[in-house]
């Protein structure tokens, strides 16, 4: 007995016209154009060899003229690890109808989502298409085939870490994975977009060019819908396996840890001298971040975006941490609107995947005036409170130097957190000295009584007063910081609940 | 070589213009520095590249959002 050889041929033939994709004349204009390939792409995110391909035979059965010519329905999907941990996995291949979402590529792609979230393991979208297939979903009987038959396409109770790139053209499902994904890298050059200039000049008449719809910095620095941006798709894929890195599989588990106590970025003795002189003065909260976490450890998030607010995972004595920090660097700390977008989005994603928190405050308060209004501040920094107060993995609040008002209390100030330390540089009040001198004593500077006036209520602004009330439960010198957060945090591990977080964000927005 | 302009993140005062027109600039070398919030804040360039304009005064009030210079990267 033997398997009758002519249909083990037609499986070999069938699985080799599959992997041709869309054949050699589209792959050699790629290369030419310095494009990589799907196959490409993917063997760059996994682990060599560790791909287990699913749907190779999955084609277009919409039309018959397209039997035999969509091979993998314009969508490579499985299963493969990322540093020795499972996922799932979906790259575009644009040279088979430009990947567009297709009745049998849809099924490829959810089958692989749902298994992800239902086994536990991460999720990963490699973007390039052009959207909807035309004309499969024309007519009621392309939209009762496609649009709309998995209801939980883009429900997001993040059980599992998505992560998401936007490489080329990334219209359709690639910028609607990237905006849902919990990481999103996109690659300088690409274009992520609704729709195309083409299809924005028929609906509306207006003219665009492709970078102004949707390039790099676009969603940067104005949308921050991108959380990283690179050069390559090589660094592409990295910044994906390097955010899984700190990610746990799902959200039933811790993040991994080093296996070796990891050693500190710098000496932790150049602290105290990088902060400026004059309370006036600013300086670059990043380099402060970089000395106290484990050595190349810290992965900034958005860093072109609201900037004045620094959101990063990092390591701690080998333990992933998610640190919020000011940074008066720009815009002198204040939290803009962008920054409470950023900020609440990263508190969201700390607190659903069982990342403990680390706040550095520096700041002189929320900002105010026209701009900020117009774009609704009070209903985001309400927000901003609430996402605070809903917070159930462990947090410290460290006072670096400006803590004031509303925004201190969303940073995490008060009973907003396990513990709240200082630095003795710290200055705590309603408002600043300058201010509120102006404020209650009616003086301005060079006025009679100002000095004595000012000198007066920025000595009530240090922090001994906190500290001898216990509203700050110690007060820290700069380089004994590093060995204090590592310490406390992990006296406040969630021993009764194996330290999982009670999730109360989970179904909050994918962006702000 | 795309042309961008560089925007102020806070309202503040025009206190000092630190680069001139011409002038090659590193990512996030201050271009000028604003006097808000009691700070001295600079306006840094996003990117590397020439500076084309500086498009306010010193002792002048720049807006949230408003374009303080323009540069090719």
């Amino acid at each position: 007995m033997s398997l009758p050889t002519d249909s083990l041929d037609e499986l070999d033939r069938r699985r080799e016209r599959a992997r041709a994709m869309g054949g050699a004349d589209k792959l050699a204009r790629r290369r030419a154009a310095g494009q990589l390939n799907a196959e490409e792409r993917l063997a760059l995110l996994v682990d060599a060899g560790t791909f287990r391909e699913s749907g190779l035979l999955g084609e277009s059965s919409v039309f018959e003229a397209d039997r035999g010519r969509t091979p993998r329905d314009g969508k490579i999907v499985g299963f493969g690890r990322i540093d020795g941990r499972d996922c799932g996995i979906v790259v575009n291949d644009f040279t088979v109808k430009g990947s567009s979402t297709s009745a049998t590529n849809s099924k490829k792609m959810g089958h692989v989502r749902r298994t992800a979230i239902e086994c536990g393991m991460p999720f990963v979208h490699i973007g390039e298409s052009t959207g909807a297939r035309m004309p499969d979903t024309m007519g009621s009987r392309g939209m009762g085939n496609l649009l709309g038959n998995d209801p939980h396409q883009f429900r997001r109770v993040r059980d599992n870490p998505w992560a998401a790139a936007a490489l080329d053209t990334a219209f359709g499902s690639s910028a609607w994975m990237c905006c849902c994904s919990d990481f999103a890298v996109m690659r300088k050059g690409s274009i992520m977009a609704v729709s195309s200039p083409r299809l924005v000049s028929m609906a509306i008449g207006e003219k665009v060019d492709l970078e102004a719809l949707g390039g790099w910095r676009l969603h940067a620095e104005t949308t921050g819908l991108i959380d990283c941006v690179v050069d390559s798709d090589a660094e592409a894929m990295a910044a994906i396996r390097r955010f899984l890195s700190y990610m746990p599989s799902h959200n039933g588990e811790l993040p991994p840890e080093s296996p070796q106590p990891a050693p500190a970025g710098d000496d932790q003795s150049t602290l105290p001298g990088l902060l400026p002189e004059k309370r006036t003065q600013v300086y670059d909260m990043r380099r402060l971040l970089r000395v106290m976490v484990d050595r190349d450890s810290l992965f900034e998030l958005k860093p072109r975006f609201g900037k004045s607010a620094v959101v990063a995972l990092a390591r701690l004595g080998g333990r992933v941490v998610g640190i919020i920090a000011n940074n008066p660097a720009a815009a002198g700390g204040a939290l803009t609107v962008d920054a409470i977008r950023k900020i609440v989005d990263f508190t969201v994603l700390c607190d659903s995947f069982n990342i403990p928190m680390v706040r550095f405050m520096d700041t002189p308060g929320f900002v105010v005036g026209l701009e900020a209004e117009r774009r609704g501040a009070p209903g985001l920094i309400m927000n901003f409170m609430n996402a605070t107060s809903l917070v159930t993995v462990p947090t410290i609040t460290v006072l670096v130097r400006k803590a004031y008002g509303r925004a201190y209390v969303a940073m995490g100030g008060g009973r907003n957190n396990d513990e709240m330390i200082a630095w003795p540089t710290a200055e705590v009040s309603f408002m600043d000295p300058g201010a509120s001198t102006h404020i209650v004593h009616g003086v301005s500077p060079g006025d009679p009584g100002w000095e004595e006036a000012f000198t007066h209520i920025a000595r009530d602004s240090e922090v001994w007063d906190m500290a001898s009330m216990y509203s700050v439960q110690n007060v820290v010198k700069p380089q004994e910081t590093r060995d204090y957060l590592i310490g406390m945090l992990d006296v406040y591990r969630r021993r009764r609940r194996g330290g999982i977080g009670e999730h109360l964000m989970r179904t909050w927005p994918t962006s702000y | 070589m795309p042309i961008i302009e560089v925007t102020s993140e806070i309202t503040g005062n025009v206190w000092k213009i630190v680069a001139r027109p011409g002038e090659r600039l590193e990512e996030e070398a201050p271009i000028v520095i604003l006097e808000s919030m009691k700070m001295e804040i600079p306006v840094t360039a996003p990117e590397a590249g020439v500076l084309l304009e500086v498009c306010v005064l010193e002792g002048s009030t720049c807006s949230e959002g408003a374009v303080v210079a323009r540069m090719e990267v």
